[in-house]
């Protein structure tokens, strides 16, 4: 196990690498000027001299591969660089968007696992009925509503017109932004926080619960018509245990792979939720960063949506092992 | 029952006393009612926090610093942290006015080509040192630095000397000098400007303390703990994030200083103003709606639950133009041979339907290029611009019986994605209910005006929003040979370019008016090389039982030191 471990974690430098340096090319593929833009172009004819002088302080002027050479030469030391924009520090800008995207992303998933797997194991344990088919809708509605007319909705219904309707103060909750930023434990909301995590946690977890649902479901019904689960009934066991202690566990597999994923895309991706409601996260970012043609930021906040991937698809791999004993992981052994 | 009667009598009576000491009584310790300056008519309670969701309603502002800032948004903190020497009083719309702020008087000589500006002696920033002249020159030299420039600093080359101090030729801006003791600054330009007074109230011209001189990289100004110190009526209470920019008022600041026709007060009526950043505008619109700040950008497709639920600011007139220019180099539609296609293509533009069906009625239909509010502004000057499809018609056939053709549609660019597109889909129809074949041409909003720059204008949609409230500002900037790096756009008129430069250099308003007005009615008539379609108006919705005193200035900037809560 420790060897799988370290080897998995080496993986990650040349991972990080070939994605990092695609995207730094890319770059240079897309239409526009980066310093053109940084200067304002797409709203205005730029003076030369302004271009020449945001050519020469970031480089731009330069060779793409002495680009590239300047560039892997400063995040090996962990330095990301400065904004085209505004020079903020990226590893500032950084540390600031990982963290609220991950604190999302946390509860996102929570919602998601919770609700998710419930729904989705009382559809196998009742399948075909009402109750089945219900949930097959409400997966179905979730699963295509759009994620911004959703949070729209949510802050329509919970802060809107309980502002116009005069509801107590308690009873409102908040339309966006990170609020008080005001956390214990590193992700467990304190004071007014909970207001302004709520809906986006929600928002962010809709799509995500539905499929884990329809996946849980599905996974479920392979496992209860397995021999060991007659067994296990056969035994005497309760049929609570039968279908949480070995069917749910058993059906985990490909469950906990979708919640890995969903993690990491709660985490880099959530453009949407972030722009709905505000959310100063890693997403909306890239994106912004893309649009401004913002080369160290894009490559700075991309870099740690990889990290987070490689992490999360490796505490995914382990927990397989938790699951299925015969996993054994390591050298000679298969995952 | 006697004693009971009496009993009310007494209660009656001590109520109405009470409502008449209500009536009459006058400012006590906790309530103070600010004076708006002579002839203030209102009084307004002092207090309260307020929250703005209108300037940051699509992301954070890239650079507060003056120095740096390049949007309306950015600059809207920038001239609450700062004043400059000069402030543009719009309370006539009609007859806008530049009024002084730091600058208690200002002389041009004879030909507008040296300025020579009085500093108050009695003005501080916020750290308790006093604004001079050289605090003026200071920010000059800093923000003309070849390696801190920002993308307004092509400005100081209106200072004799600028451009070489922005070209890394000189060490410092030969045109501009301070006289602490005799408290003057004297600004030599680098040509005749008759306006220069508007155009120094600029934010880019504002003052800087000496802490600047401190700081080993000046990008660090904005973004430090105690940075951004200025002498305008607010400060920072913490610096800048991306999700908030918090400012209190500036216990130095005394707007009664001030020119007294701008109405200013003491001190501002807010106890703290908070500029919330939200990613997208219908979002800080529901924030707005669920009562979690007092103002918010009005966003397309609300204009009328804004108008029926809260005040706006719709009916201020702001100073932006959006207009099609026409690149005179094109053979397809440039040059004298083609005028009569050019007037057919403006008088079949029917501008209502874009207002009504676009913009839901927030825009004014355009009668020239230069809005109102810019002084010398006058009404009416484009012949052309009013919807008639049969003179437009009438034009078309005339230039077709000349021997003129189309062989294929004529292309109308705009910059994708940006909400262009039905404004230009209405013109392609309105040309083709005459008979003109047009297409829309969409080009990336990243790479727009590079692409115009190099020649891609045959019919291009364009905006100008002032950069400061000048004639030239409209006409010189937009339509000049020399502007735009060769106004690759594709105007150009010597007879306009001289009457422009005459203009700059006339003092007497009237004259420079008048010259302006023939100018831009060579542009609009002589050479019908633009199209107008509409002014921009103003943008806020904010609630009127919450904001008893707020304004938009044609500028699209909100007076915060004006701006008071209905109940704080």
């Amino acid at each position: 196990m420790t060897s799988y471990i370290i080897r998995r974690l080496l993986q990650i430098i040349p991972t990080v690498f070939v994605a990092l340096s695609f995207l730094f090319f890319i770059f240079f593929a897309l239409p526009g000027d980066p310093a053109s833009l940084i200067a304002g172009g797409a709203e205005r004819t730029i003076d030369p001299g302004v271009m020449e002088r945001i050519n020469a302080r970031y480089g731009l002027g330069n060779s793409i591969w002495a680009q590239f050479g300047d560039y892997w030469q400063r995040t090996i030391r962990w330095d990301l660089g400065e904004s085209f924009l505004n020079r903020r520090s990226v590893n500032e800008i950084l540390g600031e968007r990982a963290v609220a995207s991950i604190r999302l992303a946390i509860w996102a998933v929570i919602i998601e696992v919770i609700v998710g797997l419930c729904v989705g194991l009382l559809s196998a344990i009742r399948r075909y009925s009402w109750s089945d088919k219900l949930t097959t809708i409400v997966t179905a509605v979730a699963s295509a509503i759009p994620v911004f007319v959703l949070g729209f909705i949510l802050q329509w219904a919970f802060a809107v017109k309980p502002n116009q309707w005069d509801w107590p103060e308690w009873a409102r909750l908040r339309t966006s932004g990170i609020g008080p930023n005001s956390w214990t434990l590193f992700f467990i909301p304190t004071g007014e926080q909970w207001r302004y995590l709520i809906l986006p946690a929600i928002t962010l977890a809709s799509v995500t619960t539905a499929l884990l649902a329809r996946m849980t479901r599905g996974s479920m019904l392979e496992v209860l018509r397995a021999d060991y689960m007659r067994t296990a009934r056969a035994k005497g066991l309760r049929e609570r245990d039968v279908v949480v202690r070995h069917g749910l566990r058993n059906a985990m597999l490909p469950v906990v792979t979708l919640i890995g994923l969903d993690f990491g895309t709660a985490i880099g991706s959530a453009v949407l939720t972030e722009t709905t409601f505000s959310w100063p996260g890693l997403g909306s970012q890239i994106v912004a960063s893309v649009n401004d043609r913002d080369l160290p930021v894009l490559l700075g906040l991309t870099l740690a949506v990889v990290l987070a991937y490689a992490f999360v698809n490796l505490i995914v791999d382990i927990s397989y092992a938790w699951f299925d004993p015969r996993i054994r992981l390591g050298k000679g052994e298969h995952a | 029952m006697r004693r009971q009667r009496r009993g009310l009598k007494l209660l009656a009576l001590i109520l109405g006393l009470s409502l008449v000491a209500a009536a009459c009584g006058d400012d006590d310790d906790d309530e103070g009612a600010a004076e708006e300056g002579e002839g203030a008519e209102e009084e307004f309670q002092q207090g309260g926090e307020f929250i703005d969701l209108s300037a940051f309603s699509q992301g954070p502002a890239e650079n507060i610093d003056p120095a740096l800032s390049t949007t309306v948004s950015a600059s809207q903190v920038g001239e609450s942290l700062y004043d400059g020497l000069t402030k543009v009083d719009y309370s006539d719309i009609e007859n806008p006015v530049v009024r002084g702020e730091a600058a208690e008087s200002w002389e041009p000589n004879e030909d507008g080509t040296e300025w020579t500006f009085t500093v108050r002696d009695d003005l501080f920033f916020s750290d308790g040192t006093q604004v001079l002249p050289s605090s003026f020159k200071r920010s000059f030299e800093r923000s003309s630095e070849p390696d801190f420039a920002g993308d307004y600093s092509y400005l100081f080359s209106f200072f004799e000397g600028g451009q070489e101090k922005l070209d890394g030729a000189a060490d410092e801006i030969t045109g501009v000098v301070a006289d602490d003791d005799e408290m003057t600054l004297t600004t030599t330009l680098s040509a005749p400007y008759a306006n220069f007074d508007a155009v120094i109230g600029f934010k880019l011209f504002a003052p800087m303390p000496e802490a600047v001189e401190e700081l080993t990289d000046q990008n660090e100004w904005e973004t430090m703990d105690g940075g951004l110190i200025g002498n305008g009526p607010f400060m920072l209470d913490a610096p800048i994030n991306d999700q908030e920019i918090v400012l209190v008022p500036n216990p130095e600041w005394d707007g009664t200083k001030y020119d007294e026709e701008l109405g200013l007060p003491e001190q501002p009526y807010l106890d703290r103003l908070t500029f919330r950043v939200s990613a997208d505008q219908d979002t800080a619109y529901n924030a707005f709606e669920a009562g979690e700040g007092q103002t918010a950008t009005i966003v397309a497709g609300r204009v009328q639950e804004a108008v029926d639920n809260y005040a706006t600011t719709l009916n201020d007139p702001a100073l932006g133009i959006y207009y099609f220019q026409i690149n005179d180099r094109d053979p397809r539609v440039g040059g004298e041979e083609n005028k009569l296609l050019r007037q057919a293509i403006s008088q079949a533009i029917d501008r209502d339907e874009i207002n009504q069906a676009v913009y839901e009625g927030t825009r004014t239909n355009a009668t020239g290029i230069t809005p109102p509010g810019i002084p010398g502004f006058q009404e009416g000057l484009c012949d052309y611009c009013e919807y008639d499809p049969e003179a437009a018609q009438a034009a078309y056939d005339e230039w077709v019986d000349a021997g003129n053709s189309l062989a294929e549609p004529l292309p109308i660019q705009l910059n994708a994605d940006a909400g262009h597109e039905p404004v230009v889909q209405i013109i392609i129809d309105n040309l083709d209910a005459i008979g003109i074949p047009a297409t829309a041409e969409a080009i990336p909003s990243e790479t727009y005006f590079g692409q115009l720059a190099e020649g891609a204008c045959v019919i291009c949609r364009a905006g100008w929003l002032a950069d400061y409230p000048t004639y030239d500002n409209f006409m010189f900037d937009l339509f000049d040979t020399s502007a735009l790096d060769g106004n690759n756009y594709g105007y150009s008129n010597p007879e306009f370019d001289e009457l422009l430069a005459e203009a700059k250099a006339t003092t007497d308003a009237d004259t420079a008016a008048d010259l302006f007005q023939q100018a831009e009615q060579i542009l609009l008539n002589d050479d019908i090389g633009t199209i107008p379609i509409n002014w921009y108006l103003g943008t806020v919705a904010y609630n009127p039982d919450e904001v008893a005193n707020l304004s938009q200035t044609p500028d699209f900037h909100i007076v915060w030191e004006t701006v008071a809560l209905a109940n704080p």
